[in-house]
């Protein structure tokens, strides 16, 4: 289509639209994003807290404030107030309280300690996936677990680039003795076996969201320091950093203003790769067991307990099918960003 | 030394040395600069001409002070003294801290317009950097200056907005002209400017290029490896021979005058329309240049020197002042 712009477009936003045009990464994109960001809001969706609740013409909001025992509502119940049975015995009784739930009115920590709780619940319209060996929702286990594994993935990916693009982008930018000294430990590191690392790691101290993304830093960090390294190195002797040199501009200006956005193609096109990287690291340490701590929602343990009750179909469909459709997701867009980001017209494999 | 000299590049040498084996030790040095001797005055044009790889890039990146950045381990030696009113600085001496604030005066236009420009930026901020970096302009004054400057390189004011892979070569290279020219520079150092381009275009950013040395009363150091380009512009030329100069001296006198076998079979290869030079013989020089990883001792030409002497192994010739302002690094035809 040939047409005329009146405004000209930078590279990046032109790949911005040829990624638009790649119909099937692109709404894996967009279906990401709203799910990571509707994910944030899962207290307000995925609870087992009311979200209002009117007792003898005074509101409440445990959704907010929190613990309410159950005595403070007329319920008869040992410990917390089960909303849900406050709800149902109000409506049935026609009572002036009234009593609003999350949409999903279950908790992703919430057990057999709980009255009607039953474990291997199988499916039904209450629990959508049925309940697990300590009958805690499925459901709403999946769905925390998605916005942990993404948040993890990203803040480990973020985390990696930036300590990519000064380590590794200083590398290859200043060269000499930095360059060198940081070649050997890379060398070195590279050649300890992590996995174990961890394993021995976390089973020292008892690990955290933070203390995983910190190890996994320590490991991860050397791949994006390469690749940086080299973009850096290459761009550094083309002329127009010997132009911006030339006229005054600061090594920290050429660095960041000049070179960093002619280094974007590995930046961006590896960005998906990482993020299934980060993921499949997440779920293979909580499988094992030296990953987040319980009660903690995640996929690797809900795998784990899954497999560990093979008879109980949803309890092992259910993490496998949401791994897979997250990481097949961002597979796409990384296929798309590729594509994207190839100088080739016709390079698609169709 | 007259009063109007803007710079005078002193007995500079430029080495790189070559490291090698696990420790990385010194195995070699690269001379590609190899005590060299020239000046430009304000408003002048020197022309600096060579076949490829003997130094005519490294000459221009040492005057503008940028050698360190791609090789830290450089060996500069010799001096390049800039007279900037009544201020001499030494720019093979200074730190590139130190050199920060002489910067808008040295400017520098590249060989290959594709790689000049980054690609990221439109032409708008291309321009708009060095008198971000040297001036206090606003930004309307700005935008206003860059729009003046695309108008005196020939372009409309509207592409600023513009990135480069929308203008071909000849238009890039008139953007690099024109960021050259934002912060009024003493001295403009041009590095194969048009061997890029096509031919037909060529001609077209010569004449630009003149153009504007008059209107901003600026020196070039015209680098090109055709002395027939060179001949018409400047008003002094050097030629260069691995890392070494061998002729030095008005563009006439060397043009029509060469002394420096070397310079001869240079212009022996120029084809000339005038037809009273048609009978002059064609001096084709024998094997190849050699690498200024191994120079040969004494005279570097003499391995290709027709008229080689033993005697040219022994020394490194004299550049002498054989002529009025004529030097000559050549002692058998003195
Ligand atoms: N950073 C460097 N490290 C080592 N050697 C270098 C470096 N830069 C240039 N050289 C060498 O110095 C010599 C002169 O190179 P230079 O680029 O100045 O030649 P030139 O005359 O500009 O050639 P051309 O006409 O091809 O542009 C070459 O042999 C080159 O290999
Ligand atoms: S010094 Fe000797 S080798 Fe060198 S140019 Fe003169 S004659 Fe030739
Ligand atoms: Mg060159």
């Amino acid at each position: 289509m040939p047409e005329q712009q009146e405004i000209s477009l930078s590279i990046l936003k032109k790949r911005w639209l040829k990624f638009k045009t790649l119909k099937r990464g692109y709404y894996s994109f967009v279906l990401l994003v709203i799910l990571y960001i509707l994910s944030w809001f899962l207290p307000l969706l995925v609870n087992n807290r009311a979200l209002v609740l009117s007792y003898e013409d005074e509101m409440y909001f445990p959704i907010i404030s929190g613990y309410y025992a159950g005595s403070e509502f007329g319920q008869d119940v040992p410990g917390e107030t089960i909303y849900r049975e406050l709800q149902a015995t109000w409506e049935s009784e026609n009572s002036e309280n009234w009593v609003i739930m999350p949409i999903y009115p279950y908790s992703p920590f919430e057990d057999i300690t709980v009255a009607g709780n039953k474990m291997y619940d199988p499916p039904s319209n209450t629990h959508w996936l049925g309940t697990d060996n300590t009958g805690r929702d499925v459901f709403a286990r999946l769905c925390y677990a998605f916005n942990i594994s993404i948040s993890f993935a990203l803040v480990l990916t973020i985390l990696n680039y930036i300590i990519g693009v000064i380590i590794g982008g200083s590398m290859g930018y200043f060269g000499g003795r930095f360059d060198l000294f940081f070649q050997r430990i890379i060398e070195i590191w590279s050649s300890l076996p992590m996995l174990f690392v961890i394993i021995i790691i976390s089973s020292i101290i008892r690990p955290s969201f933070f203390l995983l993304i910190f190890i996994y830093t320590i490991v991860n960090w050397i791949g994006m320091t390469y690749l940086m390294r080299a973009e850096f190195y290459r761009e550094k002797s083309k002329d127009y950093v010997a132009a911006a040199l030339s006229m005054g501009q600061t090594n920290f200006k050429v660095m960041f203003k000049h070179i960093l956005p002619n280094a974007m193609v590995p930046i961006i096109t590896f960005f998906p790769f990482a993020i299934v990287g980060g993921i499949s690291a997440l779920v293979s340490l909580d499988y094992l067991g030296f990953g987040m701590p319980p009660p903690t929602p995640s996929w690797g343990q809900m795998l784990d307990v899954g497999l560990q009750n093979i008879t109980k179909a949803w309890m092992v469909f259910a993490p496998i099918s949401a791994l897979f459709s997250t990481l097949i997701m961002v597979v796409f867009i990384g296929e798309a960003v590729r594509e994207a980001f190839d100088p080739k017209v016709y390079s698609r494999l169709r | 030394m007259s009063k109007n000299t803007l710079v005078d590049v002193k007995n500079l040498s430029v080495h790189f040395p070559v490291h090698g084996g696990i420790f990385s030790k010194r195995v070699a040095t690269v001379k590609a600069v190899d005590g060299i001797n020239f000046s430009i005055d304000r408003k002048q044009i020197v022309g600096m001409v060579g076949e490829s790889g003997c130094g005519k890039t490294t000459v221009g990146r040492a005057m503008i002070n940028i050698l360190r950045h791609v090789a830290p381990d450089v060996e500069i030696g010799g001096s390049i003294e800039y007279h900037f009113g009544d201020e001499v600085v030494d720019f093979a001496r200074l730190s590139s801290s130190e050199v920060r604030k002489y910067r808008s005066r040295v400017q520098m236009i590249f060989q290959d317009p594709y790689a000049s420009l980054n690609p990221r930026m439109t032409v708008a901020q291309i321009i708009s950097e060095p008198l971000q970096l040297h001036t206090n302009m606003t930004n309307k004054e700005q935008t206003e200056r860059v729009g003046w400057l695309l108008d005196k390189v020939g372009l409309q004011p509207e592409q600023a907005r513009r990135y480069p892979h929308e203008f071909s070569g000849g238009q890039r290279q008139r953007v690099g002209i024109a960021r050259a020219l934002a912060t009024n520079p003493d001295l403009i150092i041009c590095d194969e400017p048009v061997s890029a381009l096509d031919v037909s275009i060529q001609a077209q950013v010569i004449n630009l290029m003149m153009d504007l040395q008059d209107e901003f009363d600026v020196s070039y150091l015209f680098i090109a490896h055709d002395l027939s380009v060179v001949e018409h512009i400047s008003d002094k030329i050097a030629v260069m021979y691995l890392g070494d100069m061998a002729e030095y001296g008005n563009a006439q006198d060397v043009y029509h005058q060469p002394r420096h076998p070397y310079s001869k079979a240079l212009l022996s290869a120029v084809p000339l329309p005038d037809p009273s030079r048609k009978n002059r013989k064609r001096i084709v020089l024998e094997g190849d240049v050699p690498t200024p990883l191994n120079k040969p001792s004494g005279c570097a030409f003499r391995t290709r020197c027709p008229i080689a002497q033993p005697a040219c192994a022994e020394s490194k010739p004299e550049f002498k002042e054989q002529a009025k302002d004529h030097f000559v690094a050549c002692p058998i035809v003195e």
